[in-house]
């Protein structure tokens, strides 16, 4: 498909050739890709080295999954920098976990929507390498018009019309987005087309899959439903894999269908460091530290980072750091009690603001 | 725990939000200072309040301050877990009363921005955390309502970015633009309340914090305030017993409300 983008911010952006933005809106292009695929309900296990191996690569629209901390598949993410690919495009509402990819150069483009750290302010690492072009922004989003682009995928319509994103800047600063009158209506009615959006890759961390990639998780599905619909090729990343039957004649069901998903990783912590519903607590002194040294220089992010993902051969060694076997008893009995699954008494939520000399244990 | 310090100015923020939810409503709400606003409110004159967030949570049961949007205390025990795509398509379709920003820029029709300090996209001066669901609760809840603290940077007279159209160029601008809703109904600060002129929509003085007078809010404003006719009223302040629910039971920690020292 020859695509027709907005000129204005194509301007604004300063992207000269467009070839860049084309693979996201060729939904053509990714039914193409979803055809090839074996349909059959065959065992898709891999490990993670060998899902990210196989199934990412360098140059991808990669999609952050979930939200921020909260059940993203961190350890993917990981991976994926840990095998050192590169230049890829990074897409996801919030896409917050972009920003320490870019030290290593796995991201280059983004399709920003939102970069910070909710309270405690904004990504000044992210901030720092749009303004020396470390990483370029492709198009600029809200949260809820890129959920509208993938949600129109996944409805398999090539886009929807928006009311969200009129008046604003955005819509010049997104080569995607067009101000466009309501076609069934009389009257002046702006919208704002939407294409749908297809993200080369998703890594989805859940609680439970069976081996075929039918998918489970609690707590809320941000985009991660559309997204597994949308996107080309998708790996599961589960705390446990479970048989079949458990996901049939489990009351919750599944939320994504095997036919979305390409390989199944058994990947007990895998949102670790972050939330993940019914399992455990965030660690909170990693992000501290990582918002701390983030916001002081790319050089003492990347000593963080160093230590924390290259380093750090896989979650055992990541559990160890925060504090080991004391750590997953506590973590789980804070993440319990959070959500109203246990009592709270003898569970502590208050923690210290992130300072030098602090250690990285979270146990109290 | 009694404390009996004087009030600060978070604690007044936080206050004067809280008395914009009325009982009943359904409410957007982030983190931070509204965040604590809306627990007080439903601790208070307002217990039947439902919170809904862009995560997808909603209504969660024992409403406590989230350390994320996305975290266990939007969805605890929720009836309910939407998707994001849902949440905002719950707002498009009438069914969420009102919501509460912030601001990094806001000009004189309450255009907002979250975007940048800088105009040049590709060369920021700061690139900041961009729209996140701001632009999405601007444009389609029903009354929205911004709070922050206000200096003549933050008062701009114009922003580096619309992140959020508020009444765009006054007038019926933002109407013929095809947004859904009215812009912002008011703003709220460390010096007063603000609400928009009728006719030109632009921001005008509704009531000032006691202490602060007219000049001041003025001098701490890159754009000219309108007044309302005759003496400016003075923004009611919380109780006693108010400060002692925010300091014991609404924040307890101190995260959002005490003062930088």
């Amino acid at each position: 498909m020859i695509f027709d983008y907005n000129q204005e911010a194509l301007k604004n952006l300063k992207i000269e050739d467009t070839s860049v933005l084309d693979r996201l809106v060729d939904y053509r292009s990714a039914r193409d890709a979803h055809l090839k695929k074996d349909h059959s309900q065959r065992d898709k296990r891999l490990s993670l080295h060998e899902a990210i191996a196989e199934y990412v690569h360098d140059g991808d629209i990669w999609c952050d999954s979930s939200f921020s901390y909260v059940r993203s598949a961190l350890q993917g993410w990981w991976e994926i920098i840990r095998q050192g690919k590169k230049d890829l495009q990074a897409i996801g509402s919030p896409n917050t976990n972009q920003t320490y990819g870019v030290l290593y150069g796995t991201v280059k483009h983004v399709h920003a929507s939102y970069s910070g750290a909710e309270m405690r302010g904004i990504d000044k690492m992210f901030s720092r390498n749009v303004k020396n072009g470390k990483v370029k922004i492709i198009s600029d989003w809200s949260h809820g018009l890129m959920a509208q682009g993938f949600k129109a995928a996944q409805l398999g319509m090539p886009g929807c019309f928006s009311k969200q994103g009129l008046g604003s800047d955005i819509v010049n600063h997104n080569p995607y987005l067009k101000v466009m009158q309501n076609p069934m209506s009389k009257d002046s009615d702006p919208c704002v087309f939407v294409p749908a959006l297809f993200p080369d890759v998703v890594i989805i961390h859940v609680n439970a899959a069976d081996k075929f990639g039918n998918a489970r998780f609690y707590g809320p599905a941000v985009n991660d439903i559309a997204t597994a619909a949308a996107s080309r090729k998708v790996i599961i990343t589960a705390e446990e894999i479970v048989s079949n039957y458990d996901i049939r004649y489990h009351a919750k069901g599944a939320q994504i269908p095997f036919n979305n998903v390409d390989a199944v990783v058994e990947l007990p912590f895998g949102a670790a460091p972050g939330y993940m519903p019914n399992e455990y607590y965030w660690m909170r002194y990693f992000w501290e530290k990582f918002f701390g040294w983030a916001a002081e220089s790319d050089e003492k992010c990347k000593e963080f980072f160093d230590e924390w993902i290259i380093n750090t051969k896989d979650i055992n060694g990541l559990i160890e750091k925060v504090g080991g076997l004391e750590w997953l008893k506590k973590s789980r009995r804070r993440a319990r009690a959070a959500e109203g699954n246990n009592e709270t008494d003898g569970v502590s939520f208050t923690y210290k603001i992130w300072e030098n000399g602090m250690g990285d244990q979270d146990l109290e | 725990m009694t404390n009996d310090k004087p009030m600060n100015p978070l604690e007044m923020l936080a206050f004067i939000i809280s008395k914009q939810i009325k009982d009943h409503e359904v409410i957007y709400i982030g983190t931070g200072i509204p965040m604590v606003a809306a627990i007080l409110a439903k601790k208070t004159h307002a217990p039947h309040i439902t919170f809904v967030y862009e995560s997808g949570g909603q209504d969660p049961e024992n409403l406590e301050m989230p350390w994320s949007v996305g975290g266990p205390m939007t969805w605890r025990k929720s009836p309910i877990i939407m998707e994001m795509a849902y949440s905002f398509g719950q707002a498009a379709c009438g069914m969420v009363d009102k919501g509460f920003l912030g601001f990094a820029q806001i000009d004189m029709y309450g255009n907002a921005n979250t975007h940048q300090i800088g105009t040049e996209f590709t060369n920021p001066k700061v690139r900041l955390t961009g729209s996140g669901g701001n632009n999405d609760v601007a444009s389609l809840v029903d009354k929205l309502v911004y709070v922050g603290l206000q200096d003549q940077n933050k008062f701009a007279k114009k922003v580096d970015f619309i992140t959020s159209p508020g009444w765009m160029e006054g007038g019926d601008s933002r109407k013929k633009a095809g947004l859904l809703n009215d812009g912002p109904c008011a703003v709220i600060t460390s010096a007063g309340v603000y609400d928009f002129e009728p006719e030109s929509k632009r921001m005008r003085i509704k009531t000032l914090h006691p202490g602060v007078p007219a000049a001041l809010a003025q001098l701490a404003s890159g754009f000219e305030l309108l007044a309302p006719e005759g003496e400016i009223p003075v923004t009611e302040t919380p109780s006693k017993e108010i400060i002692q629910i925010l300091r014991n039971e609404v924040d307890p920690s101190g995260i959002f409300i005490s003062m930088p020292s």
